[in-house]
């Protein structure tokens, strides 16, 4: 364990030294989140000089790990600093075991092939993707979208819509398009009460 | 179901987890009630045990309306048998401890009652006794987090409940670390950093480590393994988000850079109206309840803990309660 005046940049993105690209990356935006100004999971505990200290840090570390030729300088300075505590005593472990890198949640097992709408989220969510992302990529409406998810049928627009929607959808979140929504139109098309049913119904 | 994965259920020692979280309203019964029903339902012989002896209500959700017995007869000393307090709930495998009837006069336990309490628990025969602890940092609360395993710290994605998460983690920490330490001095010293506006100015675990070190070598070491053993669990509950989701990783971080202390992200669980529908039904959430999203969540932290092998060392779990805390009486 370490105080975090002495962290390498590792340490201080939480990765390992065999971290990929995309994990460092994926590291750096997490550290960019924890230590903003006024961040849920920060603000209580750091003060306002220690979270833009953690925040540089963090911003450092990015920059030379995610230059290849600055990290592989980088490494080799790591590994000279070290080289003397390795022939004389074995170096303490360290309290940190090398941090899982951050996707941590398989995929929920599911027990039928279909594709419904609290299923989409299940997947979106996972990929730390939020609904206004979607938005974004497909310009598709995000109250749509939410609908999709929500499965509120009736207030969505015509089924031939509804399925580029969808496709789109699973793209964004790496699902078969195909699949995802042949799956989520048959349920669509099952439910003809819901579509008949009035607005003030609910 | 083709692709059930068959868990060991064969007789070994009870795992003990405790669950709290310094908040009330966070959903540690609700937690509690369908983590202990999912694990029942995977074949795992599981009691709840509801700690909460100022606001039982474990019972209500796992749909047993009016507990017959509950802990405060043990509390109150008439019956000291923990196990003659079991009841059965419509969940086949899963029994519960309730906690209703207790004197509001005198709601926690005495000091040796606790001792008795925990050491009772860890006679359940079950392969899973979960603690659901009541809100609040009361010694007793505490001490019951540090039982069994290490427990499951709830937070919801608002500052009040990420604020008590931390507070609530300090405290635990803080009270296993004193118990670790042997000399008296390294004691005091703890027991000084504890209150957060004390005068050696000591503000992180890190500097009460080196502080530590520069007093008493041994002790140094002792307190980087009792840092290095603790290692709570976090599930993050009424997730709306991908960022709110991202929260648990956020909380281990500043764990790990602030406090020194290693958590492990259990799972999340989304925000659920068929799961606050079920609370208003008092039962819990149905094995496959037709559209909760909140029952597959929890049935992937359950097979998650049925999965991992039990962490804690027998030299935490042997960790003697706390001293004595005068009783408000």
């Amino acid at each position: 364990m370490k105080p975090l005046s002495e962290q390498n940049h590792y340490e201080i993105l939480e990765i390992p030294r065999t971290a990929s690209p995309q994990e460092i990356e994926r590291a750096f935006r997490l550290a960019r989140e924890t230590y903003s100004e006024g961040s849920l999971a920060g603000y209580s505990v750091f003060g306002e000089g220690e979270v833009s200290a953690l925040r540089e840090r963090a911003e450092t570390a990015f920059r030379v790990l995610s230059d290849p030729e600055a990290r592989e300088v980088y490494d080799a300075s790591l590994v000279a600093a070290e080289a003397p505590e390795v022939r004389g005593a074995p170096a303490p472990e360290p309290i940190q075991a090398p941090p899982a890198p951050i996707e941590p949640f398989e995929e929920i097992d599911e027990e039928s092939g279909e594709y419904d709408g609290a299923r989409l989220r299940r997947c979106r969510l996972r990929r730390g993707i939020e609904l206004e992302d979607i938005a974004g990529i497909t310009k598709i409406n995000p109250s749509y979208l939410l609908f999709i998810e929500e499965e509120r049928f009736k207030e969505l627009p015509a089924a031939v819509y509804v399925r580029g929607f969808v496709s789109s959808y699973a793209s964004c979140v790496g699902l078969d398009p195909r699949l995802v929504s042949v799956s989520y139109m048959k349920r669509l098309a099952a439910a003809p009460a819901e579509r008949g049913r009035s607005r003030f119904s609910r | 179901m083709s692709t059930e994965v068959r868990f060991d259920t064969g007789a070994r020692a009870v795992r003990v987890i405790p669950v709290g979280g310094g908040k009330g309203g966070v959903g540690k019964t609700f937690l509690v009630a369908n983590l202990a029903s999912a694990l029942a339902r995977l074949g795992f012989r599981v009691v709840a045990v509801d700690g909460d002896l100022e606001g039982a209500n474990l019972h209500t959700c796992v749909g047993v309306p009016q507990p017959p017995v509950s802990l405060a007869d043990f509390v109150a000393h008439r019956e000291e048998d923990l196990q003659k307090l079991l009841i059965e709930t419509p969940t086949p495998n899963l029994q519960i401890i309730a906690a209703t009837r207790s004197n509001l006069a005198v709601p926690q336990p005495s000091h040796a009652r606790r001792v008795r309490f925990v050491r009772e628990l860890r006679q359940i025969p079950a392969d899973f006794v979960f603690l659901d602890l009541g809100a609040g940092m009361h010694p007793a609360v505490m001490d019951y987090f540090m039982v069994g395993e290490e427990g499951i710290v709830v937070i919801t994605p608002e500052p009040t409940s990420v604020e008590n998460a931390y507070a609530f983690m300090r405290a635990a920490f803080y009270r296993r670390l004193r118990l670790a330490m042997v000399s008296h001095d390294v004691r005091k010293i703890v027991t000084t950093a504890m209150d957060e506006r004390n005068e050696r100015g000591i503000r992180t675990p890190f500097d009460l480590m080196r502080e530590v070190e520069t007093v008493d070598p041994e002790e140094g070491a002792r307190f980087v393994a009792t840092m290095r053993a603790f290692r709570p669990r976090i599930v993050i509950n009424e997730v709306r988000t991908a960022e709110d989701i991202r929260l648990g990783f956020a909380v281990g971080s500043v764990c790990r850079k602030y406090f020194g202390i290693e958590t492990e992200y259990l799972g999340y669980v989304n925000h659920d109206e068929t799961a606050r529908r079920a609370v208003r039904e008092r039962r819990p959430l149905g094995p496959a309840e037709p559209g909760s999203d909140a029952a597959v969540y929890i049935d992937r932290i359950a097979r998650k803990l049925a999965s991992e092998r039990p962490r804690a060392s027998a030299a935490i779990r042997d960790l003697p309660l706390d001293e004595p805390t005068p009783d408000p009486r």
